[in-house]
């Protein structure tokens, strides 16, 4: 049988925390149950929520990023968007950009705000997390309308980044350029030199290095090398 | 064994070689060929209440961690979730999970950052007296502190 069933019941709450892990981290598992027993998605719809940022401006652009969303197009229209001069075009340059982002998408997200935190430059960051509900079509492949309706519940984020200054105290605020001052603020004087990038050879001596070692998703790929074939 | 990283890392000169390209920069490459390592990411503080969530160990082994750290005899009041690239959706789900058994009780504030991270290319053929390179990416990470309110 088809063991997508089992997702089935994601709202309740107490096998949230199982069916989430499995579904989310890689969807292929899924995909390749869809593949063994002749189902594919053919459609993905997010439920509306309500935005993550009440008392914002009506007219705030707001860039939903999906999975495949290329973010030389995002980041090309945003920053027009956010950069563009009061007499160029009429239209003055916005003060506030919204990119959220779920499932898959958030990891994009984040960087498209981190690329323009880094282009615009002062600018305030609200960021806010949450569930979001989202229905999955399936359809049968092997001839017959059989379909299924999935309902699943993904991590999603909002991030707001604003030229004016935000509520400090508001959870989840990140003021202007705080991309390599983060760990200080938060350590005081137990940050071992954070600006030292290139410092490698002394961290990985020290033996409490290792466990760094799991936070590297890359690592998997650092016990094999791999051959790079150059085009 | 397990830890080839600290050989790769001495034998390459920590000064990248002008091969330092910003992401989208399309860089031209040697024909022949290279074993790309990815190093680790650089240190990161390391409090008790720091957790660093990976993609090997199994979620629910990290949610149970976290959850132990907040309550129990650690009793933290809050405590940090730290995601890098892939490992992002695993952190903000770990956190969500976290708020919710709690009914309520625990907020997140999500900080975002960018993180450098190093690749060393070894040449292939030591014949070919190629140069060790290494070449700098950013990654995104995310920093969620999990915390009861004061108020």
């Amino acid at each position: 049988m088809d063991l997508r069933g089992e997702y089935l019941p994601l709202q309740g709450e107490t096998t949230t925390a199982d069916s989430i892990s499995a579904t989310l981290p890689s969807p292929s598992p899924g995909a390749k149950q869809g593949l063994a027993t002749g189902f594919k998605k053919v459609l993905r719809t997010e439920e509306d929520s309500p935005s993550p940022f009440p008392g914002l401006l009506p007219g705030v652009l707001e860039m939903r990023v999906k999975e495949g969303s290329k973010i030389r197009n995002l980041m090309g229209f945003a920053m027009a968007r956010m950069q563009s001069d009061p007499g160029d075009s009429g239209q003055a340059g916005l003060r506030q950009v919204v990119f959220t982002g779920s499932g898959r998408a958030v990891t994009k997200t984040i960087t498209c705000a981190e690329i323009m935190k880094r282009k615009v430059g002062g600018l305030h960051q609200l960021t806010k997390l949450r569930y979001k509900g989202v229905q999955e079509v399936w359809e049968s492949q092997e001839g017959g309308d059989a379909e299924m309706t999935i309902h699943r519940t993904v991590p999603s984020i909002s991030i707001l980044l604003s030229k004016d200054p935000l509520d400090p105290l508001e959870p989840g605020y990140q003021p202007p350029e705080t991309q390599t001052a983060l760990w200080e603020e938060r350590e005081g004087a137990d940050v071992p030199q954070p600006a030292a990038k290139r410092s490698f050879d002394q961290t990985v001596s020290e033996p409490q290095s290792k466990r760094f070692c799991p936070q590297a998703n890359e690592s998997k790929r650092c016990a094999e090398p791999e051959v790079v074939r150059r085009k | 064994m397990a830890d080839p990283r600290s050989q790769v890392s001495a034998s390459v000169p920590q000064k990248p070689l002008g091969f330092s390209a910003s992401e989208g920069t399309t860089i031209e490459m040697d024909p022949m060929e290279y074993t790309l390592r990815k190093r680790l990411p650089r240190k990161l503080p390391k409090r008790r209440n720091d957790v660093y969530i990976n993609m090997k160990t199994d979620f629910k082994a990290q949610l149970a961690r976290c959850q132990k750290l907040l309550d129990g005899g650690a009793g933290h009041r809050e405590i940090c979730i730290h995601g890098l690239g892939l490992a992002i959706n695993r952190a903000i789900n770990i956190a969500l999970q976290l708020q919710a058994f709690s009914q309520g009780a625990l907020q997140l504030a999500a900080n975002t950052s960018t993180v450098e991270l190093i690749d060393d290319l070894e040449p292939d053929d030591p014949d070919e007296a190629g140069e060790p390179l290494t070449r700098t990416r950013n990654n995104s990470a995310i920093h969620i502190k999990v915390f009861y309110p004061s108020a």
